[in-house]
């Protein structure tokens, strides 16, 4: 052990020698590690921040969406919920209140500027209003709840951002011609999307839009005190499957019916792939800071050829050898970590710095401790891996030869 | 004398391959050395002694022959065995000091200690007594670049000299310093040599360094022209 303590002297006194070149080295591992650590502090923030948002549906919420697959009608929409099977949610056992819920982008006119904005329709209104204020964590931040039709709430982001003039409570807005008075400003609701709203009375909505009466984009279910949502959840399919096959002729389920639990399995598995891409990524980051690292030092064993075959002339076993090589690697590869684990962290700091100042930031980033630990022994791992073939051929020199060698 | 002998060569050619034309550096040279000689190894250019001290020394090996080294046969040894020999029962003194760089006077004569693996109280110990005895008390923590020539050679001595080895070799040891520095080195070495009877093998193309050795080896073309019992013998045909 006591050898061990000075073969690292000798490998620190190596990488200070060449301060910059060493540095740079480094760099090429910092910059690896900092990506893997930021990339996944922010998805593990993003799975703390969606699983919050999974506890505040608290089990008592269920979606459904028209079509089979929920990702599909999520991302090209069109396909629509229909009177019947709204209707449908509404008779199953256990349902509670049904809210259709149904959006745009249309352009709206505020103080003489026209912009693009995404409204929203909610119906029936009351009940909506009640439990979004529940659920979602709807506040007011100025003005009060709208309860005639003319009357709008404004999410955070359009009061505030939009126009160059800030909306506030009693402004006057047209949407589509129609002159809306914004009797609410929302605070925000934590997410971009949901805060870019202009929210409505569904029946205005659809007046507004010509959408059909009584269809919704999708359709949100509120399950009865007590009941199971998974039980519930299985009503609603059997219902809205008789509703099709006594209306269309088909039992073909073309809708998902997502309940909390679900929804939070199919965020844990978007999540983990998100994950394992930012892995491979990052791997590959990492990989040519290793080979930076194999280069480097396949440099300084060229350069330093002579003082290896000096260290075997006075007696080094070319395990000596190899060990100081494989050290001096690894020193290279644990600082890099080090440093990206730093950068990474601070980063994370920053994030959750603004997340806490500004709600309408809606990321947060968390370093676990087993990410430090990977992120160490990894860093590490790539350090010897990648010094190993230039110290074995250091190792390997032949005396004779090595100290022959003239810079 | 052949079985007292602690080295011994029997025979020994060696040949590098330049290009299409094969070299030979050595050809067929037998000689023995006995435990406690002083042996100088006098040539020109050329003449193969550098590779003869390599072969001594364990660096490099025969192509054709063998080389005894205390009766063993190098080109058998292990590599650990050749390391634990290089650094135990050899200590080298270079041409060009060949010291490491970045480490310090102190270091520098730790380090086959670290290979032999000497315990660390004791080998710090011995290397600060082994340099305050070449006169370097006051700069063991000096990097070689901070030492005049001179000094660099004495800490190259300190360094062959700290695992007490049984012979010393010495290629051309004052080749880079003026004449004064040299002769100082060639005292240390013969003081070495005289006070605790070790071997001392030193290869050079200077007379007056001759002068120190109780027999000088002449060679030429690979081969021994000369082998001669007393120095004075020798520097009397020159």
């Amino acid at each position: 052990m006591e050898d061990l303590k000075e073969y690292f002297n000798i490998a620190i006194k190596n990488i200070k020698t060449r301060t910059l070149r060493s540095f740079l080295t480094i760099l090429g591992i910092v910059i690896g590690v900092f990506l893997i650590i930021s990339l996944l502090s922010l998805s593990e923030g993003l799975k703390s921040t969606i699983n919050q948002q999974l506890q505040a549906m608290g089990g008592e919420m269920i979606m459904v969406m028209p079509g089979a697959d929920m990702f599909s009608s999520m991302i090209f929409g069109g396909a629509k919920l229909q009177k019947e099977d709204i209707e449908a949610i509404q008779k199953a056992k256990g349902v509670d209140i049904v809210i259709g819920y149904s959006y745009t982008g249309t352009i709206a006119r505020y103080e003489g500027e026209s912009k693009q904005v995404a409204i929203a329709g909610l119906g029936p209104w009351k009940e909506a209003l009640d439990i979004f204020s529940v659920f979602q964590g709807w506040s007011l931040r100025k003005g009060r709840w709208p309860s005639k039709g003319n009357q709008i709430l404004i999410g955070q982001q359009v009061a505030d951002k939009i126009f160059s003039e800030k909306i506030t409570a009693g402004s006057k807005i047209t949407i589509k011609g129609k002159k809306f008075e914004a009797t609410g400003i929302l605070n925000s609701l934590g997410s971009q999307q949901d805060d870019s709203m202009v929210y409505m009375n569904m029946d205005v909505y659809q007046d507004l839009t010509g959408e059909k009466r009584g269809t919704a984009s999708y359709a949100m279910a509120k399950i009865e005190k007590g009941a199971d949502e998974n039980v519930v959840a299985e009503a609603i399919e059997e219902s809205l499957k008789e509703t099709r096959k006594r209306r269309l002729g088909t039992d073909e389920a073309d809708f998902s019916v997502i309940t909390s639990e679900k929804m939070g399995e199919l965020a844990g598995n978007i999540l983990g792939i998100i994950q394992i891409v930012i892995i491979g990524f990052a791997s590959i980051a990492i990989l040519v800071g290793g080979i930076g690292i194999t280069n480097s030092m396949f440099t300084s064993v060229r350069e330093r050829t002579r003082e290896i075959g000096i260290m075997k002339a006075i007696g080094a076993t070319n395990s000596a050898i190899l060990s100081i090589f494989l050290i001096e690697a690894g020193i290279i590869g644990i600082l890099g970590g080090i440093g990206g684990l730093l950068l990474g962290s601070v980063l994370a700091k920053v994030i959750n710095y603004y997340a806490q100042t500004d709600p309408s930031f809606y990321f947060t980033a968390t370093v676990s401790p087993w990410m430090i630990v990977f992120a160490l022994v990894f860093s590490l791992f790539i350090g010897c891996l990648a010094g190993f073939l230039p110290a074995r051929h250091a190792a390997k020199l032949k005396p004779v030869d090595a100290l022959r060698r003239h810079e | 004398m052949s079985s007292e002998a602690i080295i011994k060569l029997e025979n020994v050619w060696r040949t590098y391959q330049l290009g299409k034309t094969q070299v030979y550096a050595l050809r067929g040279l037998s000689l023995e050395i006995s435990p406690g000689a002083f042996v100088t190894i006098m040539g020109p250019s050329g003449s193969g002694k550098s590779t003869l001290l390599n072969m001594i020394g364990c660096l490099d090996f025969p192509t054709r022959g063998k080389v005894y080294l205390k009766g063993k046969n190098i080109s058998e040894m292990s590599e650990s065995q050749l390391a634990q020999f290089r650094g135990k029962i050899l200590g080298f003194v270079f041409q060009e000091f060949n010291l490491l760089p970045n480490l310090s006077a102190l270091e520098n004569v730790i380090l086959p200690m670290v290979f032999q693996k000497v315990p660390l109280a004791e080998r710090k110990e011995k290397a600060q007594s082994i340099l305050e005895k070449v006169g370097l008390k006051e700069r063991i923590f000096h990097q070689p670049s901070e030492l005049s020539g001179g000094e660099r050679q004495r800490v190259a001595l300190a360094r062959a000299f700290a695992n007490d080895p049984e012979v010393v070799i010495a290629d051309e040891p004052t080749g880079n310093l003026d004449s004064v520095t040299g002769k100082m080195i060639m005292e240390t070495l013969t003081d070495f040599h005289k006070k605790q009877g070790r071997t001392m093998v030193v290869v050079t193309h200077d007379p007056k360094i001759a002068n120190y050795a109780e027999e000088i080896i002449s060679i030429k073309d690979g081969q021994i022209v000369e082998n001669h019992s007393t120095a004075q013998e020798y520097l009397w045909k020159t």
